[in-house]
């Protein structure tokens, strides 16, 4: 028999020499858990709309390229302007090899992964030799350089029209239900690289990685392998985006260059970045709802919407606390630390 | 355990290091004094890997450590403190040490608490145990130097490498810091080379010390015969008082 005793910040539950406590006090809700719930039970309020599932799904991706950028702006100590690259070259990997070679998806996701991890290694070493502003205008580049050689060799790339017809990740008879498994795909995705970042930045890695990120002349006086470090975190996010245009590409059928590639896309991501917290990995899903649900309701206005969302966005950075976000808002109150606390037992 | 023999450094025309070799024994506390400018500084970066001599080798344990990685030097081990301290600012004081321990020397199987139970002993050690959840751009600056000493021993050296560490300090800081170095060298075991500006200090702390001017070396032994040397102490208050 169950015994159920109601405390005052506690739920009690008995059962023979067995006890299991709830707590039920607002502050002690691990709230991530609570979060991850109202993610996975979105779509049984809204899946009579696909439009705002699909919104949601994009949200999830936005989420899934933010959560790898600002890992690898703290593992490397550096800004990168141009984390569409890797989704561009992700993208177009699958797309051309599914298209013309008749890959399946499994098997573009391997192509992906290695031509993202080759060319990252190859471009790692500019964590090397540059950083801050020098930094920043060298990625900020690259993807424009790119964007640019999908236009030239337009019969490859189809640079202005975008590739299209690739085969799916699933297919269910009725539409709705393709809306509402790619939404949960591209959740799983996003919790998975979450999971990923979240365990690397808590590991002994991850203690590292920010002395890499405070100082790094002291951080290699203190053994570290410095170089190392900022090269496995400029590639293993790279790698993770890459991922994210595979998936765009298996579950929209479509992928272009000019969508993905430009300056606009990028400004996105930094603000999602920027608005959900420069350092924290949860704020990046606050960061991309609010930055979809805004583009979304502001899209109906047509032409206005070139003006609006810029004003909108610097109105968030403004005055949303500085470098601190959507999540600093929420962690305020708590110490700001790399490591959770070493309670210290007085008995 | 040192051997530091004819290195020379210049930075464009300027000659901040030149010809300069002595050694230090294992056990052993060397001071390393001289004016302003006079190359303390660059000698020390030179030993830890931070620039490479131009010239001549550094040789530390029968290894030639000339010009090699300072990740690799500290493995070796030889640790050290900064004149200006740099802490990493937004990290709290354990994390900053269990950075030190984690990284000092080959440890693949020591798992986060334990090298965080590790780095609040050298916490305690240096009496900063207290605030250990404080971050350390919150922490003045006495408690930066302990923090500073905390995370050099913690890669567990054998050679300590002291910049200024009194600087700044009232004397009832000064002397504590002083007791911490000293039982640092007990309990740990390591040879210290020191620089100092504070007189009274280096006379009492160490056995010997090497005395720099542009640079260049221009004497060496115990602290007393040293600062009895005219040639001294016209190097640091101009050749009016050497008469006197």
């Amino acid at each position: 028999m169950v015994n159920f005793e109601l405390r005052r910040d506690r739920i009690v539950a008995r059962w023979r020499d067995k006890k299991t406590e709830w707590v039920i006090e607002p502050r002690y809700w691990r709230n991530p858990t609570i979060g991850i719930g109202i993610l996975f039970l979105l779509p049984f309020f809204v899946y009579s709309y696909p439009h705002i599932l699909t919104m949601i799904t994009t949200a999830n991706l936005y989420a899934a390229i933010a959560i790898p950028l600002a890992l690898q702006m703290l593992g490397t100590g550096r800004v990168n302007f141009g984390p569409q690259l890797y989704l561009g070259i992700g993208g177009y990997t699958a797309a051309l090899l599914n298209l013309h070679f008749g890959w399946n998806p499994a098997m573009t996701l391997l192509a992906t992964i290695v031509v993202c991890a080759g060319i990252a290694l190859l471009l790692s070493p500019t964590t090397w030799i540059a950083k801050g502003l020098y930094f920043s205008l060298i990625t900020l580049i690259l993807p424009l350089t790119f964007l640019d050689v999908t236009y030239i060799w337009g019969d490859i790339f189809r640079g202005e029209v975008g590739l299209v017809g690739m085969s799916p990740l699933l297919s269910f008879d009725k539409v709705t239900w393709n809306y509402v498994a790619y939404y949960y795909l591209s959740l799983i995705l996003m919790l998975l690289y979450l999971l990923f970042c979240d365990r690397t930045v808590r590991s002994r890695i991850g203690i590292s990685m920010a002395a890499v990120n405070e100082n790094e002349n002291v951080a290699r006086m203190m053994g570290i392998r410095v170089d190392a470090y900022k090269v496995f975190f400029y590639v293993a996010p790279s790698i993770l985006t890459g991922i994210v245009g595979w998936f765009i590409v298996h579950t929209f059928r479509t992928f272009a260059g000019v969508t993905y590639l430009p300056l606009e896309f990028m400004t996105k991501i930094l603000i999602i970045v920027i608005v959900g917290g420069r350092a924290f990995l949860y704020g990046a899903i606050p960061g991309a709802y609010l930055i979809s649900i805004v583009e979304d309701s502001l899209r109906a206005l047509g032409p206005v919407n070139y003006f609006v969302f810029p004003l909108v966005l610097i109105a968030l950075i403004v005055f949303l606390p500085r470098g601190e976000g959507l999540w600093g808002l929420y962690k305020k109150r708590r110490p700001r630390d790399y490591f959770p606390k070493l309670h210290v037992r007085r008995e | 355990m040192l051997e530091i023999s004819s290195v020379s450094k210049n930075f464009g025309g300027l000659a901040a290091v030149s010809d300069v070799s002595f050694s230090v024994k294992e056990g052993e506390v060397v001071g390393l004094i001289g004016p302003n400018g006079a190359g303390k500084t660059t000698l020390l970066n030179l030993i830890c890997g931070i620039y490479k001599p131009d010239r001549g080798s550094i040789r530390f344990d029968g290894t030639d450590i000339t010009g090699l990685a300072s990740n690799k030097i500290c493995k070796l081990g030889i640790s050290r403190t900064y004149q200006i301290p740099q802490p990493f600012e937004s990290m709290t004081a354990l994390a900053g040490v269990l950075v030190g321990v984690l990284n000092g020397k080959k440890r693949s199987h020591m798992s986060l608490p334990d090298a965080a139970l590790e780095a609040s002993y050298y916490l305690e050690f240096v009496g900063l145990f207290s605030k250990r959840d404080t971050l350390a751009r919150d922490l003045n600056l006495y408690e930066l130097r302990m923090l500073e000493l905390a995370r050099a021993l913690a890669t567990t050296p054998k050679l300590l490498l002291l910049d200024e560490v009194m600087a700044g300090l009232n004397p009832t800081e000064a002397s504590r810091a002083l007791d911490m170095i000293w039982s640092a060298q007990d309990q740990f075991a390591i040879t210290i080379l020191w620089i100092e500006h504070v007189m009274k200090i280096i006379m009492n702390a160490t056995q010997r010390v090497v005395v720099l001017q542009y640079g260049k070396k221009i004497a060496e032994g115990p602290p007393r015969e040293v600062t009895a040397d005219p040639k001294i102490i016209e190097a640091y208050l101009g050749a009016r008082y050497a008469q006197h």
